[in-house]
């Protein structure tokens, strides 16, 4: 599977889940149509979306997705169509949530940030974990071997489903 | 082999090994919550025929926003009452209810040795205990519903070993500050922090509870205390919790979780109180604390710095504030608010202040002692319980460029509402705080006029 488009460049580490919707917008039941909202919170995120409004990959610096568990963080990436989000390091919870809303959560090493925030596209190849610069350069990362099938194949409850007879056998014999 | 208190929890819940350094993890609660759960709770109801792998393990609670402040908060408490209904769930709700990461330990619903998901990213808090307690998003929890089950990474283990004896007027939450501040915002990362050490043991439940929940504000997995004799006497004759013999035998299997002799760590460090003071956050993550006579630093973040409205060498004393919060599922626990309490009576607070218990069973038990006469005797808000202003979702929210001092776990920018600026701080020094109109401690108080107080 490729993920290629435009980079929404985010020059800042931290990026909390605050920053990415506000509380405010958490007052919905449904996963859907929450894209409004992505980076409200965010000083000069509105702007930044709006000189990038192709974007499909975020690209930033450490600890991207800090802070509370809301999956509404992912799914407000995804319902503005984002497909990956390039980081140095990840909070864990946002990390297990961008696997399993179809958003790669692709960590490289902090030093190649620079170059990846100046590249207007990316091309990752999450099949062979390789994404290329615009200007053809390319750095490799790792995908966790588990997750990467929730990923590409959207699976994360269908594969806890397909779990429920081992778990209950395991219990039973506690 | 040695083992540490998670591997001991960790290696008891492991149903089967998977692809990477993931495991199949059994978990025995979920606590749902009516923001996170809906979304898990209807992908259940539309793909997997309703079913729950067992909803005796799930407790749900109405925390975030109750009572309802419009139609779409109103939804999400009605569809968390109705498949609690539906499926005979336990549900806490307006009148008996409050913060699930308060709520669910006064109940009994947390003992050692357990594994314990929410969708909250506080659930941190409940390490308290000795169980092994995650934050998780709404489709992990909904399979935790559905299957019994996480699939989670092998978390490394990191050994905080803290000696000494607080006092100087620190309290576990300056502890808390200060191992967010000496292992950096992200410093957790990866890791359960196990702590241990005299000064842990030391440690009320209230005040391990506090500590624990900000392990997430480290970036940890989760934080651990090894279960004592403070755990089980806490325990014992909460509603959940059988009686008698029953109690004691579970109390003999507790005892066994403790970490080996021999344990090893991925990582230790150690950190002694006896020199803490109180502090205070200056900056946009919780990592950015001071001691509260200090002042920001040199080396600030020019992003801090600017959404706070600071530069470096500026006294955190000096900041004058627009209102203050004690409450949120950090420090809202009755000892939080007899040490508010202990500062506000006889004195007058001098912004808008909002007292908010963590339960409504908290709320009770203060106002049995009278400490809602002492906040309002003292001008403060007294309410409900509920998370409150601690997320800027429904009241307290702060106007933008407010400042407010807050016991609360996050000073993200718009955390408590857009523009508003937040200074983490125990309840005593909120509490002074709020007297003094700027942030100060305790001690101030006692240096300028002796309230009158009559014993």
């Amino acid at each position: 599977m490729i993920v290629e488009g435009a980079v929404l460049p985010i020059d800042r580490a931290n990026v909390d889940t605050d920053q990415i919707i506000p509380a405010h917008y958490l007052t919905g039941i449904e996963t859907t149509g929450l894209g409004k909202h992505l980076f409200i919170g965010m000083t000069g995120g509105a702007e930044l979306l709006a000189a990038h409004p192709h974007a499909s990959i975020v690209v930033s610096r450490e600890n991207f997705g800090c802070g509370s568990s809301r999956e509404h963080a992912a799914w407000s990436l995804a319902d503005r169509g984002f497909r990956a989000v390039v980081a140095p390091s990840f909070a864990r919870i946002f990390f297990e949530n961008a696997y399993n809303n179809g958003i790669a959560p692709v960590i490289v090493p902090a030093e190649e940030i620079d170059a990846l925030l100046r590249s207007a596209t990316l091309r990752i190849d999450l099949e062979r974990e390789e994404l290329v610069r615009d200007d053809g350069a390319s750095v490799a990362f790792t995908l966790d071997p588990l997750r990467k099938q929730f990923l590409l194949s959207g699976g994360y409850m269908a594969f806890l489903a397909s779990k429920i007879d081992a778990v209950r056998a395991w219990e039973a014999a506690r | 082999m040695p083992q540490s208190l998670f591997e001991k929890v960790w290696n008891a819940h492991v149903v089967e090994a998977l692809p990477g350094d993931n495991a199949l993890v059994f978990v025995d609660r979920v606590v749902a919550h009516e923001i996170t759960t809906p979304q898990g709770a209807l992908e259940i109801e539309r793909r997997y025929d309703d079913r729950l792998f067992d909803p005796k393990r799930i407790v749900a609670i109405n925390d975030h926003v109750s009572p309802a402040k419009d139609t779409e908060t109103a939804i999400q408490a009605k569809v968390l009452r109705d498949w609690a209904k539906r499926h005979g769930i336990v549900l806490y709700d307006m009148g008996q209810n409050g913060i699930c990461h308060v709520v669910a330990p006064e109940r009994g619903y947390v003992e050692p040795g357990m594994t314990l998901a929410c969708g909250d990213s506080h659930t941190c808090t409940l390490g308290a205990f000795g169980a092994f307690a995650l934050g998780v998003g709404s489709t992990a929890q909904g399979g935790a519903m559905l299957a019994g089950c996480l699939v989670l990474q092998r978390p490394k283990v990191m050994r905080v070993n803290v000696t000494g004896r607080l006092g100087g007027g620190a309290t576990a939450k300056d502890l808390a500050l200060h191992v967010i501040a000496t292992l950096g915002f992200k410093g957790g990362t990866g890791y359960v922090l196990e702590y241990a050490g005299e000064a842990i043991a030391a440690l009320s439940m209230d005040e391990r509870m506090t500590l624990c929940n900000m392990a997430i504000e480290a970036g940890a997995t989760t934080g651990m205390c090894p279960p004592d004799e403070t755990t089980f006497s806490y325990l014992r004759g909460r509603e959940q919790q059988p009686t008698g013999d029953a109690f004691e035998r579970k109390v003999d299997a507790w005892r066994a979780l403790v970490a080996d002799r021999d344990a090893t760590y991925d990582a230790e460090i150690a950190i002694d109180v006896s020199a803490l003071r109180p502090l205070v956050s200056w900056g946009t993550n919780p990592g950015e604390s001071v001691p509260i006579d200090g002042t920001v630093p040199n080396d600030a973040s020019e992003g801090s710095l600017a959404y706070m409205g600071l530069r470096p060498g500026v006294a955190l004393r000096s900041l004058e504030i627009d209102q203050a919060f004690i409450g949120s599922c950090t420090n809202s626990r009755l000892s939080d608010l007899r040490a508010a309490a202990d500062v506000l009576r006889g004195r007058t607070v001098s912004v808008p202040t909002i007292v908010t218990p963590g339960s409504q069973a908290v709320k009770r038990a203060a106002e049995r002692e009278g400490l809602h006469d002492v906040f309002q005797d003292a001008g403060a808000l007294w309410t409900h319980s509920s998370c409150g202003p601690c997320l800027g979702m429904s009241m307290g929210v702060l106007a933008p460029g407010a400042r407010c001092v807050s016991s609360t776990n996050r000073n993200f920018p718009g955390r408590m509402g857009a523009g508003g600026r937040v200074h983490l701080a125990s309840p005593a020094v909120v509490a002074a705080s709020a007297v003094l109109g700027r942030l100060g401690s305790p001690d101030e108080l006692d240096a300028a006029a002796a309230p009158a107080v009559t014993a």
